[in-house]
């Protein structure tokens, strides 16, 4: 299984955390560097870095290029996508009946090979 | 589609499968199909426990593995109808993995958001060696109030925050 090939997987591995719920609540109030935003946690920054990393793949921060500071800040643009649970689940029925349809594949092969 | 369980918030899915009525069946009603596809790409499905008779219990787990280790999530829910290989109707609620039905925020969810209470229909159509299957998968109201997706719910509320603050500006 690919986690990491799916938009909506990525988006619910990030939020599925409340050390990354946070960090995208402070970014709701305005951009923050890294260390601001590892300001309120008992962590490394190796450790934060992961989050945000997590975060960035999700689409939900956007990390910017100023050499020194590279502040980050939130897109909420995918929250908005996927904010109708009929939008979540529609996703998740779709790729649910693409693996049946996988699964029906591989099983009449089995049955061919038998043959 | 004409059918009194579906609201207009429903997902409808129509897809036509290259195998038997009876196939399609059982990828819903036993456990060993069950467990081949219903994990959404990403998630695997350790656990499928399907009591498929009318007034039975289902309990799903769908996993997925994270950087912070494996996120399991547990659904419950009762069949209302059966009848094999043309109607399966169930209810499908968030769950612990006793199957006690638990509040969204068990999932990282909002805690003010309330339990979602849907249901799922199955409708199978013979097409001679091939099957049309209707999917139709809808919110339920509850007693309270209205159901309403946690994630929603949980969007809703960051939306709102994050709006909030924006105008603050």
């Amino acid at each position: 299984m690919r986690s990491e090939d799916d938009p909506l997987s990525r988006i619910f591995l990030a939020l599925a955390n409340s050390t990354r719920r946070a960090m995208l609540a402070r970014l709701a109030e305005g951009e923050a560097t890294v260390n601001e935003l590892a300001e309120p946690f008992d962590m490394t920054l190796p450790a934060i870095s992961k989050h945000i990393k997590v975060l960035e793949r999700a689409g939900l921060i956007v990390q910017g290029q100023k050499a020194q500071y590279r502040p980050c800040t939130i897109d909420v643009t995918p929250l908005q996508e996927i904010s109708k649970w009929t939008d979540q689940y529609r996703h998740i029925w779709e790729s649910r009946f693409d693996n049946m349809d996988d699964y029906i594949n591989e099983l009449k092969n089995k049955d061919d090979n038998n043959e | 589609m004409s059918d009194n369980t579906v609201s207009k918030d429903a997902v409808v899915i129509e897809r036509i499968f290259e195998a038997p009525v009876a196939l399609i069946w059982k990828m819903w009603t036993e456990p060993e199909h069950f467990k081949q596809w219903y994990g959404p790409r990403g998630f695997t499905v350790p656990v499928a426990e399907l009591d498929v008779r009318v007034g039975g219990k289902h309990l799903f787990c769908m996993e997925m593995s994270t950087p912070d280790g494996a996120m399991k999530m547990w659904s419950t829910g009762e069949y209302l109808e059966v009848v094999p290989n043309e109607r399966l109707v169930y209810t499908d609620t968030f769950a612990d993995e006793n199957g006690n039905v638990v509040s969204p925020s068990a999932y990282g969810m909002d805690d003010d958001a309330h339990p979602e209470f849907t249901q799922v229909t199955v409708l199978l159509e013979d097409l001679g060696g091939r099957t049309k299957m209707t999917m139709t998968h809808a919110g339920v109201p509850t007693d309270e109030d209205g159901a309403n997706s946690g994630w929603e719910q949980a969007f809703d509320k960051m939306l709102e925050h994050i709006a909030t603050v924006s105008n603050k500006k």
